[in-house]
C-alpha cells in the first residue's frame, strides 16, 4: 500500500513524498545503468551529440543564447 | 586515553585514533595539537621571495593597511605581498591539476600509437566530443588516429603561446565576453603558470589588482584547461562515469584478504592495480601465502576515480590515510601525487605495511619506490601488487578493522546527468531548470573540497550539506567532501526523504537522484562547470553562470589546489565560501578586493566563514538574492490550459 508523507518546501508549500514506502534495494546486473551501449555506432554517438548536447554540438539551438549567428 | 569524540565525525576515525593512541602512533591530528599554525604566514603577512627578507609585514593592533602602511625591505605593501602569496598558492594548484591532466594527455597519445599495453579507448562517444571540440575531423577514420590527433590538440594546450584555450569557448557566450574584456582568457597552461611565478618575483608586479587579474588567469587555465583536460581525456581512456553502487569507510578492508589501498590522484596507475588485483597468477599467488584473495581500496581522490568506473570501494579521505595503516590489514599503500603526508612510512613502520611511491615527481624518504610508466604498466603493476601479497605473512600487532561501512551512489558525471533527466531520445537539463524555476529546487551548490585537523574531521562538510538539502538547494559533490558526505549517508537516494526539503525530495523521488551527487574527483570540478554552462545554455535561468541560482563551498579545504578551483569557480561566475581559515586577512585591503571588489569585475566573489552552517545560510541568502533577480521567487506552478481557460485568455 502506498503511503505518503507530508514535507515542507522552502517557500512554505507541502508536498507529499513516497518516502516511507521506500524500499531498500541494490541494483544488480553489470550492464545496470550502462546507458551508452543504447548508442550502437559512430553515426548514433553523434547525432546523440547533436541533440543531447545541443548546447554545444548543434547548429540551431541556442537556448539562452539565441542570436543571428551561432557561435 | 582520550575519547577523540571531537576530532572527528567519522566513527570509524574516532575508533582508530584510539588504536593510533594505544599502538603509540603519530597521526595529523595529534601533530595538529602540537604544531600551532604560523600567525603571520596564516594571514599572508610573511614575504620570503628575496633574501632582503623575509619580511614580516605586520600592522598595529587593531589597525588595518586602509588606514596606516607597513611594507617590506623592497617597499612592497601587505596587500601586494598577500596577492602575491595568493597568487603563487593559485599557481601551484593550477600547476598540480594541469600536470595531472599532461601525464594523461599523454598517455592517450601512447594509447593510440598501441605503445602502451594494458590502455584501450573505452569510450568513443567522449572521443568525438573532444574532436568536435578541437576541430578534428571524425567522419570514418579509426578511433585510435582520431585519437591521437586528440592526445595531440590536448597536449599542445599545455605549450601554447597565444589565442585563447579550446575550452574557453564552452563557456556560456557572456561569460566568455567577461573574460575577454578583463583580458583574463587564459593563451596556454603552461604559460600563465608560468608568468604567476614570474609576476611575483622580487620586484615585478607589485600592484595588488594587476596579480588577482592574473591569478584568474591562470586559475581559469586550471578548471577550463588543465583539470578539464584531466577530466575529459581520463574518459576517454577509463570510460565517463556512470551511476554505480559503491561503499565507503574503513570497514571496506578485509582482514582475510591482502588489502592493497591506492592513494593521491591520477587514476593512470590505480586502472592498472584494479586489473592486476584480479589476474589469476596474483590471485593464486595471493591464496599460496594464505590470503582469501585481493582487496584493492582507495583514498583521496584514487578513490574517486577507481570507484566511479569500477565500483572498487572507498577506504576513506585525506585525513584517514594513515588510520588505514592503523588497521593492520593494508599490505600495501600505493601512492602518485598530491595529499599523500610524508608520515606514511613512520606510522608504517609500526606495522608491516609496504609504502610504494610510483610518480618519478613524488618521492618519500622510507618508502619503496616502484617507477611507474605507461608503457609497462602492466608490469608496474603486478610488480606492486605481488610486493604487498610478500607483505601479507608478516602483519603483526593487532588488527582492528572498524565495522563502518555505507552504501552510497557515486559516478554522475555531466552527459550522466543529462541522460537521467531526459533519456535518450530527449537528454536535457530542462527539468533541473523547471524545477528550479517552479521552486521544487532552490538553487544548486557545490560543496567541494578537502580535510583539515584543524576543524572537526567531516562534520563541516556534513553539517554544510544538511543545511543546504533541508532547505532544497542540491548539492554537487567531488573530492573528499563526497567522501566524507558519502559515510554520512548523503548520498543515496532514500537520504532524500530523509534529509530533504519536500520540493528536493519530491524531484530527487521522480528522478532516482540523490539529493548530494558525487560528480568525481577534485580534477572533476571541471564537470561541475559543464553542468552549471549547460543549466544556463538551456534557458530560463539568466545567460551566464553569475545568473544561476548557485553556490559553492570548500568548507574544510587544505591545500593550494583548493585556492586554485576557488578561484576558478569565482571566475566563472559562482559565489565560493571557504571555511577552517583565509589567507589574506593580514591585508584588509586585497581581502576586500577578493570579497568584494570582483563582484563588479566577474560578477562573483569569495566569502569566508568557519561556521559550517552560517556559511550554508550565505550560500543560501545568495541563492534567494539569484532567484529574486530572475523574477523566480515566487512559486508558479504550471498550469495545463484547457480550451475553455484559452478562449479566457483570449477574452481579456
Amino acid at each position: 500500500m502506498e503511503v505518503k508523507e507530508e514535507k515542507t518546501r522552502f517557500d512554505g508549500v507541502r508536498v507529499e513524498v513516497l518516502g516511507p514506502t521506500y524500499e531498500p534495494g541494490k541494483p544488480a546486473g553489470q550492464d545496470e545503468g550502462n546507458w551508452r551501449r543504447k548508442l550502437r555506432d559512430r553515426e548514433e554517438m553523434l547525432r546523440y551529440l547533436r541533440t543531447s548536447e545541443r548546447y554545444w554540438y548543434s547548429s540551431d539551438w541556442y537556448g539562452s543564447e539565441r542570436r543571428k549567428n551561432p557561435a | 586515553m582520550a575519547d577523540h569524540l571531537d576530532r572527528s565525525a567519522c566513527p570509524a576515525t574516532v575508533q582508530l585514533l584510539g588504536k593510533a593512541q594505544q599502538d603509540g602512533v603519530s597521526t595529523a591530528f595529534l601533530r595538529a595539537d602540537h604544531v600551532k599554525p604560523c600567525p603571520i604566514g596564516a594571514e599572508g603577512s610573511c614575504c620570503r621571495n628575496c633574501a632582503m627578507g623575509p619580511c614580516r609585514v605586520l600592522l598595529p593592533r587593531g589597525k588595518s593597511d586602509l588606514e596606516v602602511e607597513v611594507t617590506g625591505v623592497c617597499g612592497a605593501t601587505t596587500d601586494t605581498i598577500s596577492a602575491r602569496n595568493f597568487l603563487r598558492m593559485i599557481a601551484a594548484g593550477a600547476a598540480a591539476h594541469s600536470d595531472h591532466g599532461r601525464a594523461v594527455a599523454e598517455t592517450l597519445i601512447a594509447a593510440a600509437k598501441g605503445e602502451a599495453p594494458g590502455y584501450t579507448i573505452k569510450d568513443e562517444y567522449k572521443l568525438l566530443k573532444l574532436a568536435l571540440d578541437f576541430g578534428i575531423e571524425v567522419g570514418d577514420r579509426p578511433i585510435e588516429e582520431i585519437a591521437l590527433d586528440v592526445g595531440k590538440a590536448a597536449l599542445a594546450q599545455f605549450s601554447q603561446q597565444e589565442g585563447e584555450l579550446a575550452f574557453i569557448k564552452k563557456a556560456p557566450l557572456k561569460r566568455q565576453e567577461i573574460w575577454r574584456k578583463l583580458g583574463i582568457v587564459p593563451r596556454g597552461i603552461d604559460r600563465e603558470i608560468v608568468e604567476a611565478l614570474h609576476r611575483t618575483h622580487m620586484g615585478v608586479d607589485q600592484d595588488a589588482e594587476t596579480l588577482l587579474l592574473h591569478g584568474m588567469r591562470a586559475a581559469l587555465a586550471d578548471g577550463w584547461g588543465g583539470s578539464m583536460i584531466g577530466t575529459e581525456l581520463q574518459d576517454v581512456l577509463f570510460g565517463t562515469p556512470q551511476p554505480i553502487l559503491g561503499q565507503v569507510n574503513l570497514g571496506v578492508l578485509k582482514p582475510d584478504h591482502v588489502n592493497v589501498i591506492v592513494h593521491g590522484h591520477e587514476p593512470l596507475l590505480s586502472e592498472m592495480i584494479v586489473v592486476a588485483a584480479e589476474d589469476p597468477e596474483m590471485l593464486a599467488l595471493a591464496r599460496a601465502k594464505g590470503a582469501e584473495g585481493i582487496n584493492v581500496a582507495g583514498i583521496c581522490c584514487t578513490a574517486n576515480e577507481i570507484l566511479m568506473r569500477h565500483g572498487v570501494p572507498i577506504a576513506g579521505n585525506f585525513l584517514q590515510q594513515e588510520l588505514a595503516i592503523v588497521t593492520g590489514v593494508v599490505d600495501a599503500m600505493v601512492v602518485d601525487v598530491q595529499c599523500i603526508m610524508q608520515s606514511l612510512p613512520k606510522v608504517a613502520q609500526c606495522y608491516h605495511t609496504r609504502i610504494i611511491t610510483t610518480s618519478n615527481r613524488a618521492h618519500i624518504p622510507g618508502a619503496t619506490h616502484i617507477e611507474f610508466h605507461e608503457h609497462d604498466a602492466v608490469n608496474a603493476a603486478k610488480a606492486i601488487v605481488r610486493a604487498a601479497i610478500e607483505a601479507f605473512p608478516h602483519r603483526t600487532g593487532r588488527v582492528e578493522v572498524p565495522p563502518h561501512r555505507v552504501d552510497f551512489v557515486a559516478g554522475f558525471s555531466h552527459e550522466t546527468i543529462d541522460y537521467l533527466l531526459g533519456g535518450v531520445f530527449r537528454a536535457s537539463y530542462r527539468p533541473l531548470n523547471d524545477n528550479i524555476i517552479n521552486g521544487r529546487i532552490r538553487g544548486v551548490a557545490g560543496v567541494v573540497g578537502c580535510n583539515n585537523p584543524r576543524v572537526k574531521h567531516d562534520s563541516v562538510h556534513v553539517e554544510m550539506v544538511k543545511e543546504l538539502i533541508k532547505n532544497d538547494v542540491l548539492v554537487l559533490q567531488t573530492g573528499c567532501s563526497a567522501i566524507a558526505c558519502a559515510k554520512a549517508g548523503l548520498l543515496t537516494p532514500e537520504a532524500a526523504a530523509r534529509y530533504a526539503g519536500g520540493g528536493l525530495a519530491e524531484v530527487c523521488e521522480a528522478v532516482g537522484l540523490p539529493p548530494v551527487i558525487h560528480m568525481g574527483a577534485c580534477v572533476d570540478n571541471s564537470r561541475i562547470l559543464m553542468a552549471a554552462t549547460a543549466m544556463v545554455k538551456e534557458g530560463g535561468l539568466g545567460d551566464d553562470i553569475s545568473d544561476l541560482p548557485a553556490a559553492g563551498a570548500a568548507p574544510e579545504w587544505m591545500s593550494e589546489k583548493a585556492i586554485a578551483i576557488g578561484q576558478y569557480f569565482v571566475a566563472s561566475g559562482v559565489f565560493t565560501v571557504f571555511g577552517v581559515t583565509w589567507p589574506t586577512t593580514g591585508s584588509e585591503k586585497f581581502t576586500r578586493m577578493l570579497f568584494e571588489g570582483l563582484e563588479e569585475k566577474v560578477k562573483a566573489r569569495w566569502a569566508y566563514e568557519p561556521d559550517p552552517i552560517k556559511a550554508a545560510r550565505l550560500m543560501i541568502e545568495h541563492i534567494d538574492a539569484k532567484r529574486k533577480a530572475l523574477g523566480i521567487d515566487k512559486a508558479r506552478e504550471r498550469v495545463l490550459y484547457d480550451m475553455a481557460m484559452r478562449r479566457g485568455l483570449e477574452a481579456l
